[in-house]
Parts: structure tokens; sequence; C-alpha cells
């Protein structure tokens, strides 16, 4: 079984809590934790920040936000954010906890560090002038019924 | 938002009802700022109690007004952090600094 939802934004920063308030109410229907419903709802705030924020840093653009829930043994939540920004020219730079490429607006570099933290899987697809993609995956373990 | 500051204890307290991304973050630290310049408190308290959400901007919300909590000397306290706020925390060493309280 799977279930799907798209999103298509404006880079525009009040738009981040429309995106992740979507998806969380999206896997809402699943069996679902509060601690894990609050990390797919995070990790999908920090790369659509990223998008906004760095991909599109100096103009605007368009973030397209995908999420899929596929039913298998356990409920399985893909969460695919794509922006056709600047790209990331140095990848693992920019996945290193707490470097960030604007410490001057006090960011804490701590975006990919959330997303890799409280999702099981993150694939980084990004090329520079051309855009970035990020999946995110999430397993949910389905509670065994007695 | 709301802020109290008691001037026997020299003390500024800030409540927060925001979700704490990068679109309210933006304007919370001039604001945040302009009290703590005002009143150059000897404590500093962050209550939390009321923010339901929090990504690493809120880190760095957190760390910018350490900084300048650090450089008066004074110290800083958040009050009531969520159990999904702490997690979010933990991946920063940002405990080491400022304190935790729950009330």
């Amino acid at each position: 079984m799977e279930n799907n939802l798209k999103i298509e934004i404006d880079s525009n920063i009040s738009n981040i809590a429309v995106v992740r308030v979507a998806v969380a109410t999206f896997v809402s229907n699943l069996e679902i934790s509060i601690d894990d419903l609050m990390d797919i709802k995070t990790a999908v705030s920090e790369a659509v920040t990223n998008s906004i924020e760095h991909g599109y840093e100096n103009y605007s653009g368009k973030v397209i936000v995908e999420a899929k829930i596929t039913s298998i043994t356990d409920d399985i939540v893909t969460i695919i954010i794509k922006d056709d920004g600047i790209g990331i020219s140095d990848i693992d730079l920019a996945t290193t906890p707490t470097y960030t490429s604007k410490p001057e607006l006090e960011h804490a570099g701590l975006g990919f560090t959330i997303m890799e933290s409280f999702m099981d899987q993150i694939e980084i697809d990004s090329s520079v002038n051309k855009g970035t993609t990020i999946k995110l995956i999430k397993i949910i373990k389905k509670k065994k019924s007695i | 938002m709301k802020y109290t500051y008691d001037d026997e204890n020299f003390r500024l307290s800030v409540d927060l009802d925001e979700e704490l991304d990068v679109s309210s973050c933006k304007s919370l630290r001039s604001i945040i700022d302009g009290y703590i310049m005002r009143y150059e408190p000897k404590e500093f308290i962050l209550n939390l109690t009321h923010v339901k959400f929090m990504d690493s901007s809120g880190i760095g919300l957190l760390i910018g007004r350490y900084n300048l909590i650090k450089l008066l000397d004074s110290k800083m306290t958040i009050i009531n952090a969520t159990q999904s706020i702490k997690r979010v925390l933990e991946l920063s060493n940002i405990t080491k600094n400022i304190n935790l309280r729950s009330e």
C-alpha cells in the first residue's frame, strides 16, 4: 500500500512551517510515536530551511517536497526535498557538525546533523548551479499485536 | 513572547510561545538582545514551556544569546524544554554552558 503527498512552495521562510506541519499531519495517520513524528517534522524543517537559506540565498525559486508512505511489514516514510538553487560544492564540509557557511547569521551548523540523527537514512544529491535533492527515510516499526 | 524583569535579583525572564525556526528566530534575536542590553541582567531565563517546536535555528538563537550573556559575566537558564526540544539540544554542546531546569 502506498500514499503520496506533494507540495510546491515559493522560497519564502514563512512557508517552512506550512510544509513541516503538512508532512507531520500526513504521517500522523500512521501508528507513530510522538518522538518519531517530531523527528520527521524537525528533519523536514531543516531540509526546507537549507533549500531556502542556502540554495536560493540570493534569488527566489521553488521548493518541491514529496512525502511517500509505503506500508509493507513496517511503514516506510520517504520524504524528498528538491530545489533548483546553487547546489552544495562540498557535501563533506556542509555535513560536518557545527560547520556553517553563514556564521554571522547565527546558524548553528546542525541542520544535516539533525537530519542524520533523526532519520534512518539520508541521501544528498547536489550539483553546483543546478540544485539539491535530499531524500530522507524513516522506518516506523509496527507494534506487534499480541 | 513576553518578558519580565526582576530588579531585586537582576533577573530577566523571557517567555516564548512561538515555534522556533529560522523565520521566528530572525526577529526574536534582535528583540531579546534589546532587553538584555537594556537591563544587563545577572541571570537570563528563557522559558520554553509554550514552545512546541524547535529546530537548529533555535539552537543558533540560544547560542547567540548565551554568547552575549557570557560577555556580561552573567548566567543563562532554560526552563521547561519539552522532550523533543531536549533531543535537539542534546545534539549541540550548549547544555554544557546553559542550565536546564524544569519547574
